[in-house]
């Protein structure tokens, strides 16, 4: 059983004059972690939404294909139902947290499933836990950092104990810090949670080194999905889709320029720096 | 802009303590005292009761001095206003044209005055004392229905990012060279149409994206849902109540059964 499997998916928003996905197939494996890459308008969220049934059920939309979350169809479920699992993070941390504190904001989910007090309780303390907001239980959401505001919202996800997270560019707002952070938990969510992730972006730079695979959409169709390294290492395909290369693949295409040495195909600084210190020393031994 | 709406301030006294949902009938029962008593002495003894209370629960003094401004303002005009409008009995104190100042008027102007003080008051008690969030719990805990309950958290949660948007658009049109203090009143609120409308544009978009985010956690799941936070009324909550309710029906039978002028 997959995660999530669409099979010749086609969407399109009521009142739209096209498509908003067309023939899109697209499987997760359970315990995967996914970089969903594409520019503006590639049809990202719409694939997210859909991947927890708010598309169709919260937003009217006429379907084509199948979709199946954990070998159920998303048509024959209500959102409520699908949450508890697949949880959804939205890109704008600020519209997506409605309580007076941090603790009610985590337990709104478990408390509209009613679930028993002591373990929402526990659910709660949980969530908080992993992601690093334990003891931040009384203080009022708009206190917090915009990093903060995100890993609250992921909490709040976590606390219906969904068994796949799907976060639509939930980078989009934090600063570099913001970003590792959030990336270092996602990894976590997936090691020791074993918690599928599907991660939607507009560049792949800090997701580059911690996701399984990538997928890569442009104007509502699959692209490519395959390793990192096979989609991110060369910057022209995804140039010509609208989406930044890494800043590795650009380094390495300006000192190709030059030496015509360098091939793309690392993805990682580090391995980047391999490949330059070998043609250091490969240049010493030649004199 | 915050303290406007929210003029609660964290502390710790038996006031905060105190079951949310006995603070709200208290208040409600000191109220409708308020219209029980009809002499002027029992509104001032009942007035300097609230100010006690008032006082015990340390809200910061400028907050309380800013909640209170409006308040003795109000009361010193009723002060002012009453015995003009008011001429009835004897004696008349003086006579300014078709206008006559009778002594009884007077004392029923200080009367009303100490009745709207009490009321204002014991209002500002509960608002003091009690965080929003407490203020709506309690209100669902008391029968209110929980969308309406979850209504007014948002509306209150929300109001004041609306607020920052509205002055974010002032600012942003005022870079492009809006003036607002120019031109009569039509070009004026012309003007305002230009932050009025992406204000709303952006308002709705809010209201969009909360309910994507309320559905996708569960909101209307189960038909009953569960509370983590459950509110339990503790000893001192029952003798709390049983003080006001004492308060609020000795002058009341007092009154109304054995009709002792109070
Ligand atoms: N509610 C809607 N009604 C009609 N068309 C829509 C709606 N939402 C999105 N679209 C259109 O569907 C297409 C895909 O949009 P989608 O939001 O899925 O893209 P995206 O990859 O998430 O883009 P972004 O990076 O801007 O978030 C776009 O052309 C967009 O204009
Ligand atoms: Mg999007």
């Amino acid at each position: 059983m997959k995660a999530l499997k669409m099979c010749e998916v086609t969407a399109r928003y009521r009142g739209a004059d096209r498509d908003s996905l067309s023939r899109v197939s697209f499987e997760i494996e359970k315990g995967e972690m996914v970089l969903l890459l594409g520019a503006r308008g590639a049809g990202k969220s719409t694939l997210c939404m859909l991947a927890n049934g708010l598309i169709p059920h919260a937003i009217p939309c006429t379907l084509e294909g199948s979709i199946e979350t954990f070998g159920r169809d998303i048509s024959s479920l209500p959102v409520a139902e699908h949450s508890t699992k697949v949880g959804i993070v939205f890109q704008e941390p600020e519209n997506q947290l409605f309580c007076m504190s941090v603790e009610e904001e985590v337990a709104f989910g478990p408390e509209n499933l009613a679930v028993d007090r002591e373990e929402i309780s526990e659910r709660v303390e949980w969530a908080l836990e992993i992601v690093g907001l334990k003891g931040y239980n009384d203080r009022p959401p708009s206190s917090l950092s915009g990093g903060q505001k995100q890993r609250l919202a992921i909490a709040a996800s976590l606390s219906m104990r969904p068994e796949m997270l799907v976060l639509d560019e939930p980078a989009y707002a934090l600063d570099p810090i913001g970003r590792l952070e959030l990336y270092s938990l996602l990894t976590d969510l997936k090691r020791r949670h074993g918690l599928t992730v599907l991660i939607a972006g507009r560049d792949a730079e800090e997701a580059a080194t911690c996701v399984d695979r990538v997928a890569l959409m442009s104007a509502g169709r699959m692209v490519r999905t395959g390793t990192p390294a096979e989609i991110l290492a060369a910057p022209e395909p995804l140039r010509s889709i609208g989406v930044p290369p890494l800043q590795v693949s650009e380094l390495i295409e300006a000192l190709g320029k030059k030496a015509k040495r360098f091939e793309y195909g690392a993805i990682t600084v580090d391995a980047l720096a391999g490949q330059i210190g070998e043609a250091l020393g490969e240049a010493g031994t030649d004199r | 802009m915050t303290g406007f709406v929210d003029l609660y301030s964290e502390n710790d006294t038996f006031l905060h303590r105190l079951d949310p949902r006995v603070k709200i009938l208290s208040v409600l029962l000191l109220s409708l005292l308020a219209f029980v008593l009809s002499t002027l002495y029992s509104l001032v003894v009942l007035l300097a009761f609230i100010f006690l209370l008032l006082f015990l629960s340390r809200a910061s003094l400028s907050r309380t001095w800013f909640a209170l401004r409006f308040v003795l303002r109000f009361m010193t005009l009723i002060v002012i206003l009453w015995p003009i409008f008011d001429s009835a009995g004897t004696p008349v104190w003086a006579t300014l044209g078709p206008i006559k100042i009778t002594e009884p008027a007077v004392w029923r102007g200080f009367t009303s005055a100490a009745r709207v003080g009490c009321l204002a008051c014991v209002w500002y008690i509960l608002m003091f004392t009690t965080s929003q969030r407490d203020l709506v719990r309690a209100l669902v805990r008391m029968g209110l229905r929980f969308d309406y309950g979850l209504t007014i958290a948002i509306s209150l949660r929300f109001f004041p990012s609306f607020m920052a948007t509205i002055y974010s658009i002032i600012d942003a049109q005022r870079a492009r060279g809006l003036e607002f203090n120019r031109g009569g009143l039509i070009k004026r609120s012309r003007k305002y149409v230009a932050v009025l409308v992406p204000a709303v544009v952006s308002a709705l978009r809010t209201a969009d994206s909360l309910s994507l985010a309320l559905q996708s956690r569960a909101y209307g799941a189960k038909a009953r849902r569960t509370y983590l936070r459950q509110l339990k009324m503790r000893r001192s909550d029952f003798a709390a109540l049983a003080i006001v309710t004492a308060l609020f029906v000795v002058p009341f039978v007092a009154k109304y059964v054995f009709f002792v002028h109070i």
